[in-house]
């Protein structure tokens, strides 16, 4: 048993630490959220919730933990932070509101109109916060909409460059993997309003379980047998002087040849096209735009 | 040959430790005479019969426990260049066996306290030690490979060079055991050997030792150290040749002169353990200690141990997954 424990020694060490800095990091966290300097103002949403995944492309642990992550990164940011999932067409919807809206446009018009019903905004009703309405539906134009839609602070905070980009991020994941697209819309989110890096990893819950079976595969056979020995000479061991002599060594040079090759900037599902940014609904109160797949 | 003490007529015998020759009845110190005997098969001290192996060359009478060096199998062709005294004696050997016993971690905890010794033997075991010139010209081309990006723009350069190597390397007592009883794997783990340390032959260092003649001629024997020649000489050229990316070999030879070639013994102490029914086999170099062999292995604690290191490396992706969650 002393033995067993001498051998797992570091392991088991580094395993307490990481329990620890667990810890703590959830504790700083916890500690962060009730005093966070962003306390919520807006007294007059009714709901709790964020994540609204009509689609059913989320599952309900992912769901969760979106919340969850949702709900710190409100507090840190100062904004309400809202999903949307659709998979229904909002032609009829949209063109009741603005007869000659475009194809790309009636996420916005959703959009604006969603945050606007539910009273979102951390500091007021229809106030400081975002939100992203991706439809799965595919339009008459044969095209998957989806709108990132600014209020308050975020509006100023947004140039359409940057918005651009928080939708290729989106789109970079969506099409393999919706929650990770998402919650890549939050934490980039989160990083363009605090300026703070934000690590982003995604590890599958199955990862540690396959790192672990990998581990066993590779220990038990690697010390199923002992071996005799190990070598204990080299190239040099019976050399004279320890080394060899070169007489003759030349390297010359004949030529060289260039190769260029383009690289596909990754945006989008397989050529999303771009609506403008800007789109001036709700009185001018929010703005936006979208990506299309 | 048996070597006898002057003072009380017992039997004297090398001892590793002291470096001299010793007697164990009346602790004497170089008091040893020679005594030469001619017969193969008469014990020189006991006239008991004696029937030594094909290579014997030198051992124990079984009667009286003697030592006997066998004038004729050191002597003439059999007569050693040189001899590597034992420096360890049995019970250094045997406190080393138990120091890399109590280093393996899956042995099975009732070896140490169950196994028993079977045998155990003190050998000189033959060596031929070859010298060989060796001469590698080798000519090719290689390429060397950069690449970078501008904006959207890939580049990669490929350079072309025509290398041109000429390498001598002198190979010094390159060793190669000459017994068939002794595994030539386990043998070549036993290098290296300090040469420094190495003898005119004496056959006074045998008394108390067993010891073999060359099983083989050095030129029977000589694919095994051209093997090794060949392997060496091929890592030190791959070793001018780093930096290149790939490399397309043109012309290659490598020419390997014989130099010179010596018979000599080598100290090795052989244990052999019974455990379980089977036996295990280890050899101790007699010189510089280092052990070759294998030994058991439990089953449970492999597994015991792989479990550990399964869920430990779950539990530390899980906590990394959660820590960096969390951020």
């Amino acid at each position: 048993m002393r033995e067993y424990f001498r051998y797992f020694k570091w392991v088991f060490i580094v395993l307490a630490a990481l329990t620890v800095v667990l810890g703590i990091v959830k504790g700083v966290q916890g500690f962060a959220a009730m005093t966070g300097t962003h306390e919520r103002t807006n007294t007059e949403c009714a709901t709790t919730q964020r994540v609204f995944d009509s689609a059913d492309v989320l599952s309900d642990k992912e769901e969760k933990k979106l919340e969850e992550l949702i709900a710190r990164r409100e507090k840190q940011t100062g904004c309400d932070i809202v999903l949307v999932t659709l998979c229904e067409s909002l032609e009829e919807y949209a063109r009741e509101i603005e007869p000659d809206v475009p194809y790309n446009q009636f996420v916005r018009i959703f959009a604006e109109e969603y945050y606007e019903e539910n009273n979102f905004g951390y500091n007021k009703p229809n106030g400081d916060g975002v939100i992203l309405v991706d439809n799965w539906f595919r339009e008459a134009d044969g095209k998957i909409h989806t709108w990132f839609c600014t209020t308050g602070i975020v509006k100023d905070a947004y140039s359409d460059a940057d918005i651009d980009h928080i939708l290729d991020e989106v789109y970079r994941y969506v099409e393999n993997n919706p929650y990770r697209a998402y919650k890549t819309y939050v934490n980039e989110f989160y990083r363009h309003m605090t300026g703070k890096r934000v690590l982003n990893v995604n590890m599958p819950g199955w990862f540690p379980i396959l790192a672990g079976i990998i581990a066993l595969v590779i220990f038990v056979p690697a010390n199923w047998k002992a071996g005799s020995g190990k070598k204990t000479t080299n190239a040099s061991t019976y050399l004279e002087g320890g080394v060899e002599h070169f007489t003759n060594k030349q390297d010359i040079f004949l030529r060289k040849s260039v190769t260029k090759r383009h690289i596909e900037s990754s945006s989008g599902g397989g050529g999303g096209s771009r609506g403008s940014g800007g789109g001036g609904g709700g009185g001018g109160s929010h703005g936006g735009g979208g990506h299309s797949r | 040959m048996i070597f006898k003490c002057q003072n009380c007529g017992g039997n004297a015998i090398y001892e590793p430790s002291r470096k001299r020759m010793y007697c164990p009845h009346c602790e004497s110190m170089d008091s040893e005479n020679i005594i030469h005997e001619d017969s193969m098969t008469k014990c020189g001290n006991c006239g008991a019969p004696m029937t030594p192996g094909q290579y014997t060359s030198a051992g124990k009478c079984m009667h009286c426990g003697s030592y006997i060096v066998y004038d004729e199998r050191v002597g003439g062709i059999f007569e050693p260049h040189s001899i590597l005294p034992f420096k360890l004696n049995k019970d250094m050997a045997v406190e080393r066996l138990n120091q890399e016993f109590h280093k393996k971690t899956f042995l099975p905890t009732g070896f140490l306290s169950q196994k028993s010794l079977e045998k155990l033997q003190g050998i000189y075991v033959p060596f031929w030690l070859y010298d060989y010139q060796a001469h590698y010209d080798f000519e090719g081309e290689g390429t060397k490979v950069r690449s970078w990006r501008q904006g959207d723009t890939e580049y990669t350069e490929t350079s072309y060079f025509h290398i041109i190597r000429q390498m001598d390397a002198d190979f010094d007592k390159v060793p190669v055991d000459a017994s068939f009883v002794m595994d030539d794997g386990e043998m070549d783990l036993m290098e290296p050997y300090a040469y420094q340390e190495l003898e005119d032959f004496d056959p006074k260092y045998m008394s108390g030792f067993d010891g073999e003649v060359y099983n083989q001629s050095a030129p029977e024997l000589e694919g095994r150290a051209q093997v090794k020649v060949r392997d060496a000489s091929e890592v030190l050229m791959k070793g001018s040749l780093a930096g290149y990316s790939s490399i397309r070999p043109g012309r290659k030879n490598l020419n390997l002169n014989r130099n010179g070639v010596r018979f000599v013994l080598m100290p090795v102490w052989m244990y052999l353990y019974q455990y379980q029914g089977k036996t295990w086999r280890f050899h101790v170099n007699g010189q510089t200690g280092k052990v070759v062999g294998k030994t058991p292995v439990s089953g449970k604690k492999v597994i015991l141990y792989g479990l550990t290191a399964m869920v430990s490396v779950s539990a530390f992706f899980y906590l990394i997954g959660g820590i960096l969650g969390m951020l």
